[in-house]
C-alpha cells in the first residue's frame, strides 16, 4: 500500500510537473541595445523631464518622469540605477499640484491646491527642501535654454527648482551639468530643453516684457553648448523637438466656449490689446482656434470669459492686487488706477466687445504672438535636428509626433487626443502631460532611440500609468 | 462645455470588444474525446443523441450515460514588439458536462433525452494586464436539453432528429478608463441569463456492410439572446457618474452555429474501429458582437463592434482498439480551424487554429457498468494580430489546454 502510494504519488507530481511545465510560451526576439550603451544615463531639461504634473512637481509625477520611465526600459538592455531627486514620502506633494474638485455649473473643472505634505523650506521667495547628492535626472521646471549659462539661476534668487539641487549657488546650470555628468561617467544622454523658450511668452499672451521669446542666435549658442557637454566620444543620447504650444490644452479648451458666446450674441468680432502696450488688434469671431489665422484663449482666461460683453473691470483688479506690493486697499486702488489709465480702459464699456475694455493681452494670443511662437519654434527646431544631425544622435521630434495625433488615437482600448481631461494625455495644468501621457511619449523616444541605434529597447506599457484623476 | 467633458469621461468603454471569439466546445463523450471527437459515422452508443440521431436507432440496450470534463488551459500574451509586457490568462469555464439516456419502445423505434454543453468560454485575464480595457474576465455557457427520436428504417439505414431546448448566461467584466481620486479605475460588470431558444439536432446513419459506416449529421444554429442582463459598475467617479448610470441593463444575442459533420467509420477487424469526421461549422452567423442598453453607457445606448467569422472546418481521425472483451484503448487527433480573420482577434477567445490529440480507455465492470476516461491535449497555434478591426488588443496570444475526463454508462 504503501508503495503503491508512494508510486502514485510520484505519477501525480511528474504530471503536474508535465502540466506545469507545458504552459504556453511565447518565443520573443531578445532585447539588445544595439549600437548605444545605456549603462549609466543622465537627462537634461526642463519640467517635461522632470515628471512635472498638474501644475507642480510632485513625487508620484517624478516616478513616471520619461527619464525615470526610459531607465526603466534600459534596465532591460544593459541601463544602470537612476537617481532621481525625489521628494521624500513625507513630502511627496513637493510643490504642491492641482487636484480636480467639480465641475461649475457651466461645466468649466474646477481645481484646487494641495497644499499638505510640502517639501517647500521657505515661503518668500519659495524654496523647496534640498537635494543635493549626485543625480542622473538634471531636469529643472521652468528652465529655458537662455538660462543655461546664466550665474545665480541656482541662487535663491534664481530658479527655485534648480537651487533645490546644486550646492552652489554661483554654478550656471551648465556647470552643473558638466559636473553631474563627470560624476555620472555617462555613456547616454537626453536633452528635451526649448519649450520654455517660447512657452512662457505663449501663455502669457505676449503681454509681459519680462516674458519675452529666447533670441534665435542666443538659443543657437546655449543649446550648442548644453549638447558638447554631453556628447563626446563614445556617448549616444536623443535629442527631442518642440512640440506647436498653440496645439495643447493650455491653449485649445476655452476658445470654443468663447466662440459659442460671441456667435450666439451675433458678435462678428472683438477687440484685445496685444504684445505689451496699450494697442488695440480687431479680431475675428471666426478666427478663434482657426487652423488659420487662429487666435487662442488660455486656460487663465477661463475666468473671464463668461463676462464677455459685460462692463467689468474684474480682470485689472485681479491683476492690480497681484502687482501691488501690500493688499492694502488704497495701494490696490492706486495700481488698478494706474493700470486702467496706462491701458486705456473705460470698465464701464463692454467687456471684449468695445474698444474701451478689449480683452487684455495676457488672456489671448492673438495673430502676431502666434507667428511670433511658430517662427521660433521652427528655428530652434531646425537648431536641434541640425545638432542631432551633425552629432549623430538619436531624434525624437515630438513636434511632428504631436501634429500627427491632433486628430487623437486609440490604444489598447482607450482613446487618446490633446483634449483636456478627456484625453487622457495632458494633465490639469493643460500644458504638462499625465503619468500616461508621459509613458506614450517615452515610447516615442525609445522608438527613435531603435531607429538611431539599431536597439531592442522594449516599450513601456503605458496602461499600468494613471491619466487625470476624477473626483 | 459640460456636455463636452462630461459626456467623453472614460467614454470609450464599450468601443472594444466582447464576448468569446470561437467559443465551441467539443467535449460531448468521453468515449468520444478519446478517439479525436470524431462520431458521426460511428455507433457511439447513448451519445448518438448529439453526434448523429440517425445512429442511435442501432442501439440494442437501453443506457444512461454521465460524464463530465475538467479543463486546464492557459493563454500567454506578449505586447507587440519591442516589449517586456506580458500576461497569462487562466481559460476554463465551469465544467463541461454530458448526460444522455436512451430507451427502446422497440427493436427499430428509440427514444433518448440529451443534457450537454456544446459552447462556452471563460476566460480570466484579472484587472492589471494590458488589455484590461477591453477584458478582465468572460463566462459564457450554453446549455442543450434535447429529446431525441431514432428510427431504423431498414437494418442498414437509420435517421433520428432531436429538439433542441437551450439556454445559458454570460458574465462579461473590464476595467474602465476612467479613475477616481484615491480609487482603483472603474470597472463594469454584464450579467444576465439567456431567453430560453430552440433548435433541432438531425441525422442519418447508413451501414451498407459490417466493416464500412456512414454518417450525416446537421447541428442548427441556435440564437441565444440576453434580455435585460444587469449592468454593474463600481469605482465610478461622481464627475463621470452621468456616463454609467446605476439601473442600466443591457440585451444581446450571440449565435451558437449551425454545424454540418460527414463521418466514416471503418472496421478492419473486430477489436479495431477507425474513425473520420469532417465539419463544417457556420461561424459566418457571427457578423458582430452589439448591445442595448436601456440607458446611455459612455454616451451610447449601443455599442457594436465587428465580428465577421468565417466558417471553419474541423477534421478528425481517431480509433478504438479491444484489448479484450473490457478493455478498450483509444486515441485520436483533430485539426480545427480559427473562425477569426486577421485583424478581429479578441482576448475573449484569442482563437487560433488548433490540433488536438487525445487518448482514451474504455472499461466494462460487467454488462451492465462502464467507464471512460479521456485525455486531451489542445495546441493552438501562436498568433499575432493587430486587432485592429474589431477594436481588441493586439499582440501575441498562445493556448494550450489539458482537458482529462471520465464518464460511466449503466446499460439496462
Amino acid at each position: 500500500m504503501k508503495k503503491f502510494l508512494y508510486k502514485s504519488s510520484l505519477l501525480a507530481l511528474s504530471a503536474g510537473l508535465l502540466l506545469t511545465s507545458c504552459d504556453p510560451e511565447i518565443d520573443a526576439p531578445s532585447a539588445n541595445s544595439g549600437e548605444a550603451d545605456f549603462s549609466s544615463y543622465i537627462a537634461v531639461g526642463n519640467s517635461l523631464s522632470a515628471g512635472y504634473a498638474d501644475g507642480g512637481l510632485y513625487r508620484e509625477g517624478q516616478l513616471s518622469s520619461v527619464p525615470a520611465l526610459l531607465a526603466q526600459q534600459f534596465q532591460e538592455v544593459g541601463g544602470g540605477e537612476f537617481t532621481q531627486p525625489l521628494f521624500t514620502e513625507a513630502q511627496r506633494n513637493g510643490s504642491g499640484y492641482l487636484r480636480l474638485t467639480g465641475f461649475t455649473a457651466q461645466g468649466s473643472p474646477v481645481t484646487a491646491n494641495v497644499t499638505s505634505e510640502l517639501a517647500i523650506r521657505s515661503q518668500n521667495p519659495t524654496l523647496y527642501t534640498k537635494y543635493t547628492e549626485n543625480i542622473n535626472n538634471l531636469a529643472i521646471p521652468g528652465i529655458k535654454t537662455a538660462d543655461v549659462q546664466t550665474a545665480g539661476y541656482g541662487s535663491t534668487q534664481g530658479n527655485p527648482f534648480f537651487e533645490r539641487l546644486t550646492d552652489n549657488p554661483g554654478q550656471t546650470y551648465l556647470q552643473y551639468v558638466q559636473a553631474q555628468a563627470q560624476a555620472a561617467d555617462h555613456t547616454f544622454f537626453s536633452i528635451w530643453m526649448a519649450e520654455n523658450d517660447v512657452l512662457g511668452y505663449a501663455t502669457s499672451g505676449g503681454a509681459f516684457l519680462d516674458r519675452v521669446i529666447t533670441p534665435v542666435d542666443k538659443f543657437d549658442q546655449n543649446f550648442s553648448a548644453l549638447v558638447s557637454a554631453l556628447d563626446g566620444e563614445g556617448k549616444e543620447g536623443v535629442l527631442v523637438t518642440v512640440p506647436d504650444v498653440t496645439a495643447i490644452p493650455f491653449f485649445t479648451t476655452v476658445g470654443p466656449s468663447v466662440k459659442q458666446a460671441l456667435t450666439a450674441a451675433g458678435a462678428p468680432g472683438f477687440v484685445a490689446l496685444t504684445g505689451a502696450g496699450n494697442t488695440r488688434v480687431q479680431l475675428g469671431t471666426a478666427q478663434i482656434n482657426a487652423a488659420q489665422g487662429g487666435v487662442y484663449f488660455p486656460l487663465t482666461a477661463a475666468a473671464y470669459a463668461p463676462l464677455l460683453g459685460q462692463p467689468t473691470g474684474k480682470y485689472w483688479r485681479d491683476l492690480a492686487r497681484q502687482a501691488s506690493a501690500s493688499q492694502d486697499p488704497i495701494v490696490v486702488r492706486l495700481t488698478l488706477a494706474g493700470l486702467l489709465a496706462n491701458y486705456g480702459i473705460d470698465t464701464t464699456s463692454a467687456f471684449g466687445v468695445s474698444v474701451g475694455n478689449p480683452i487684455p493681452s495676457a488672456l489671448l494670443l492673438d495673430v502676431t504672438e502666434v507667428n511670433n511662437v511658430k517662427s521660433a519654434t521652427t528655428a530652434f527646431n531646425n537648431i536641434i535636428k541640425a545638432q542631432a544631425q551633425a552629432r549623430g544622435l538619436a531624434l525624437w521630434d515630438a513636434n511632428a509626433y504631436f501634429n500627427s495625433i491632433l486628430g487623437g488615437f486609440s490604444q489598447a482600448g482607450v482613446s487618446y487626443s490633446p483634449a483636456f481631461i478627456t484625453g487622457n494625455l495632458f494633465s490639469l495644468d493643460g500644458v504638462h502631460l499625465t503619468p500616461r501621457g508621459y509613458a506614450i511619449a517615452t515610447n516615442e523616444i525609445i522608438k527613435a532611440i531603435n531607429a538611431k541605434y539599431n536597439s531592442n529597447v522594449p516599450l513601456v506599457d503605458e496602461t499600468q500609468y494613471r491619466a487625470v484623476l476624477l473626483p | 462645455m459640460k456636455s463636452r467633458i462630461l459626456a467623453l469621461l472614460g467614454g470609450t468603454l464599450l468601443s472594444a470588444s466582447a464576448m468569446a471569439g470561437g467559443y465551441q466546445v467539443n467535449l460531448a463523450s468521453q468515449r468520444q474525446i478519446g478517439m479525436g471527437h470524431t462520431g458521426t459515422g460511428i455507433q457511439t452508443g447513448t451519445s448518438s443523441i448529439f453526434f448523429n440521431p440517425g445512429a442511435m436507432s442501432f442501439l440494442r440496450e437501453n443506457g444512461v450515460t454521465i460524464g463530465a470534463s475538467a479543463i486546464s488551459s492557459h493563454i500567454a500574451y506578449r505586447a507587440p514588439e519591442p516589449t517586456n509586457t506580458t500576461a497569462e490568462a487562466d481559460n476554463d469555464f465551469g465544467t463541461p458536462f454530458q448526460v444522455y439516456g436512451v430507451y427502446g419502445i422497440n427493436e427499430k423505434l428509440k427514444v433518448g433525452l440529451g443534457v450537454y454543453t456544446p459552447f462556452g468560454s471563460g476566460v480570466r485575464w484579472g484587472d492589471n494586464w494590458r488589455g484590461k480595457y477591453g477584458l478582465s474576465e468572460i463566462d459564457l455557457q450554453a446549455i442543450y436539453f434535447q429529446p431525441t427520436v431514432s428510427y431504423q428504417i431498414t437494418d442498414k439505414i437509420g435517421v433520428g432528429v432531436g429538439f433542441v431546448v437551450a439556454t445559458g448566461g454570460v458574465n462579461l467584466q473590464r476595467v474602465l478608463p476612467v479613475q477616481k481620486q484615491g480609487s482603483p479605475e472603474g470597472r463594469i460588470e454584464l450579467d444576465g441569463g439567456a431567453n430560453t431558444a430552440f433548435g433541432f439536432n438531425a441525422g442519418v446513419f447508413f451501414q451498407p456492410t459490417e466493416q464500412l459506416s456512414i454518417g450525416v449529421n446537421y447541428r442548427s444554429k441556435v440564437d441565444l439572446k440576453v434580455e435585460d442582463g444587469d449592468v454593474t459598475f463600481e469605482n465610478i467617479p461622481d464627475a463621470a457618474r452621468g456616463n454609467f448610470p446605476e439601473g442600466t441593463t443591457f440585451t444581446a444575442e450571440l449565435p451558437m452555429p449551425s454545424t454540418l459533420s460527414l463521418g466514416i467509420g471503418f472496421k478492419p477487424s473486430e477489436q479495431l474501429t477507425l474513425a473520420v469526421d469532417v465539419s463544417r461549422v457556420q461561424w459566418s452567423a457571427y457578423e458582430s458582437l452589439r448591445f442595448d442598453f436601456s440607458q446611455p453607457v459612455g454616451g451610447s445606448t449601443v455599442s457594436e463592434s465587428g465580428r465577421n467569422y468565417d466558417d471553419a472546418m474541423i477534421y478528425r481521425i481517431g480509433g478504438e482498439y479491444m484489448v479484450n472483451d473490457a478493455l478498450a484503448l483509444r486515441a485520436g487527433a483533430y485539426y480545427d480551424q480559427s473562425p477569426v480573420s486577421d485583424g478581429y482577434l479578441t482576448p475573449e477567445t484569442p482563437d487560433a487554429d488548433s490540433r488536438g490529440l487525445s487518448v482514451g480507455l474504455g472499461y466494462s465492470f460487467s454488462d451492465m457498468i462502464s467507464v471512460d476516461a479521456s485525455f486531451l491535449y489542445i495546441n493552438k497555434k501562436e498568433r499575432t494580430d493587430t486587432a485592429d478591426k474589431s477594436n481588441g488588443v493586439p499582440g501575441t496570444f498562445k493556448a494550450t489546454a489539458y482537458i482529462p475526463g471520465l464518464g460511466v454508462n449503466f446499460k439496462f
